[in-house]
């Protein structure tokens, strides 16, 4: 059987077409990944600063925030920004909105722009954005009331007509929000962020590898080799075992490399800071109480059954279909098709099958509250992907290779 | 040892591509003759469980082959027509993975591997990708993969087709040398390519043996039938519409034609030896003058 897995593996990577589609998708991986890096820009009183001088600027500006954002310190915060626009030399006004300029931008707004607008968010009702405004205005005598201001904002949130939520997934989303550790701690995660923003390009991998095992029944029957194996001994049990073994193998090998790239790109250049922060203090309606560590461990566990899916189906098209060619006319929509169809929701049986497809499944979406439920059961969008896909996989792994082991038409 | 095929019959919607076929193999090496389009390969995937009959059965020592199932693999060796290599394989690679395919053991498969591709005089070449193989490497490497688990059952299928004529008598040279004490089926349309080595000739035609007859008394059934005549230029392609010519030769002053006619073709032709060429033309007649107009290179070698 070792044997049988080891030279299955080595027809699959000896393949020059193997080589040429591995080498294109990791340049893809590492172009989609890398530009975010390239284009990075932020800036200080004297303009612009790019690329890496730019990551390692804001980079020191957020080590002096490593902190606990307790109620003191947001309503201490809050209350430095407030006495800023005492002095009218600080203030600009568009017509709109009064802001802060020259100085007290450049001292105070500057170095913590993002934290600023965390806290305002806080404030602001489910689906509004006012931006920094609402801040010099607020009541603070009562203190900062950030947590409580959380709480009532995820009470609406769920409460929000559209999102067509029963008391089961309100009651769901409340329990798991109510298990996120306060005072947040906040600090620089920007690279995790990143990841956790740009998972979906990983789908050109998951294609690349679709496309690299599309041969592994068919171009048998391609290249008129399927008789030979066939006539062999073990050419209908355990020689389907070894090519459904070994295209497993090289597809986690292969997503894992292309992984590797994406995640060793940006952590190389954001750093691994803020591995172990709440992912609150990138949105504090995110309802999960997990590091970004976490998330990020647990979306890449769901997108390699998505994988393990993919590749299951891939191996199914490929013992019952003659070419490679009609196998990857079935894969290519399945895979990308959902990339042209968006949601206009979180609730519905268009959206809730739209954000269940390969493509949707790799983007995490922690913030939209996305939950399916059966009965009285209730699972959110990370879980369901998990089951559905493992349990397609289950469904299709095992008999992956069935058609080609009836093949005696 | 014995294969039997009891009314062995696969069926393509309403054309028969093989029709209630019998035999009962033993050792030997058994010639599968016909025209293109007879059968043979329909009939060879069939007894190598590669497809499925619509009627009738296959029994290995008595038991139904579906039964068997691996027991029944491991007994045979396969050489599919123009089948696909792995050209990014070595042919040691090529030979090791069929070896696993095959359920040999690492040793075996290793110390098998190097004896036969010594056999088929591939040692040199042994770690040479496949794709840089000529066809006659490659048929060879394909021999060599059929015979690695020593099968009681050894199917060649068009073995020789594409060779040039001192590669086929090399390959005939290597299935003579494997053939020992095994069932050896040999299909091929080259006739000159069964008669050496042939014990037994299977004569197919339209899905149905026309004829199974020991090698030594094939041609009887011909005897007295075939005639040489030498006639003027200008008369030979009348003589070519009108009679089955196996062979026509310029000589000074006109033609000698070897034609195979139950009756004299003309007063001074005069009957010789037949031989197996005169044979499948006996039986196909028409098919067989439009195979051998392409030039088939076995053709034209004499018997």
């Amino acid at each position: 059987m070792k044997m049988l897995v080891r030279y299955e593996f080595l027809k699959i990577v000896r393949k020059r077409s193997t080589l040429v589609i591995m080498t294109v998708s990791l340049l893809i991986t590492a172009f989609f990944f890398g530009l975010p890096l390239m284009q990075y820009q932020t800036y200080d009183r004297n303009g612009v600063i790019r690329g890496f001088a730019g990551i390692a600027h804001d980079k020191a500006q957020y080590e002096k925030l490593s902190v606990l954002l307790t109620e003191e310190y947001i309503a201490d915060t809050i209350r430095e920004y407030q006495k800023l626009f005492e002095n009218p030399d600080n203030v600009g006004y568009d017509g709109n909105d009064r802001f802060l300029i020259g100085d007290a931008y450049w001292d105070f707004v500057a170095p913590r722009e993002t934290l600023l607008y965390l806290i305002a968010s806080n404030y602001d009702a489910p689906g509004e954005n006012t931006g920094l405004n609402h801040l010099p205005g607020m009541d603070l005598a009562g203190g900062a009331g950030f947590y409580e201001a959380r709480e009532k904002k995820l009470g609406q949130t769920l409460d929000t007509p559209s999102r067509e939520l029963t008391e089961n997934q309100k009651e769901y989303w409340r329990d798991l929000s109510k298990r996120t550790d306060v005072p947040l701690h906040y600090g620089w995660h920007k690279g995790w962020n990143m990841i956790l923003e740009s998972f979906e390009l990983l789908t050109f991998a998951l294609l690349a590898v679709c496309i690299v095992l599309a041969p592994v029944f068919s171009g048998e029957y391609q290249a008129g080799t399927d008789a030979v194996i066939l006539a062999g001994k073990y050419g209908r049990t355990k020689l389907v075992t070894a090519k459904i073994f070994s295209s497993y193998l090289f597809g986690v090998l292969a997503f894992t490399l292309h992984a590797a790239v994406a995640l060793g790109l940006t952590l190389g250049a954001f750093g691994t800071g803020g591995w172990n922060l709440p992912l609150q203090i990138e949105g504090t309606a995110i309802p999960y109480p997990w590091t970004f560590l976490q998330a990020v461990l647990i979306n890449l566990g769901v997108i390699y059954l998505v994988l393990a899916a993919m590749i299951g189906l891939t191996l199914f098209l490929s013992a019952n279909m003659k070419s490679p060619y009609a196998v990857l006319a079935v894969l290519v929509p399945v895979i990308f098709l959902p990339m042209f169809l968006s949601p206009n929701g979180t609730a519905g049986f268009y959206n809730l099958t739209i954000l269940l497809l390969p493509y949707r499944s790799f983007m995490p979406e922690l913030g939209k509250y996305i939950s399916y439920r059966l009965g009285g059961i209730v699972w959110d969008a990370l879980t369901t992907r998990a089951v559905f896909y493992a349990g397609l996989t289950a469904l299709l792994a095992p008999f992956a290779g069935a058609g080609f082991r009836r093949r005696r038409s | 040892m014995k294969l039997e095929l009891q009314h062995l019959s696969k069926r393509y919607r309403e054309r028969y591509a093989v029709r209630d076929v019998n035999v009962t193999l033993t050792p030997g090496v058994y010639g599968l003759l016909g025209a293109n389009g007879a059968g043979k390969t329909t009939l060879m995937r069939m007894i190598c469980g590669v497809l499925k009959p619509s009627s009738g059965g296959i029994r290995w020592n008595g038991k139904p082959i579906e039964a068997l199932g691996e027991r029944y693999y491991a007994c045979l060796g396969y050489m599919p027509q123009d089948f696909g290599f792995y050209p990014d394989f070595t042919a040691h690679e090529f030979m090791l993975y069929m070896a696993a395919v095959k359920g040999l053991g690492k040793r075996e498969a290793k110390t098998r591997t190097e004896n036969l591709l010594h056999m088929v005089n591939l040692t040199e070449a042994a770690d040479r990708k496949v794709r840089s193989f000529s066809g006659g490497m490659k048929q060879r490497l394909g021999i060599a993969q059929a015979e690695l688990n020593d099968p009681s059952i050894l199917i060649l299928d068009e073995p020789t087709a594409g060779l040039d004529p001192k590669e086929r008598v090399r390959l005939r040279n290597i299935i003579s040398d494997f053939a020992k004490e095994k069932i050896v089926i040999l299909s091929t349309h080259i006739v000159s390519d069964v008669s050496y080595i042939a014990d037994t000739i299977l004569m197919m035609k339209q899905g149905q043996f026309l004829l199974q007859e020991p090698m030594a008394s094939v041609t009887d059934v011909i005897e007295g039938k075939v005639w040489e005549v030498l006639v003027r230029e200008e008369e030979a392609a009348e003589f070519t519409r009108r009679f089955s010519v196996v062979n026509l030769h310029h000589e000074n002053g006109g033609v000698r034609l070897r034609i195979v006619e139950e009756n004299a073709p003309r007063e001074d032709a005069y009957p010789v030896a037949p031989n197996l060429e005169d044979l499948f033309l006996y039986y196909f007649g028409e098919d067989a003058k439009e195979e051998k107009e392409p030039a088939e290179a076995g053709w034209e070698v004499s018997l």
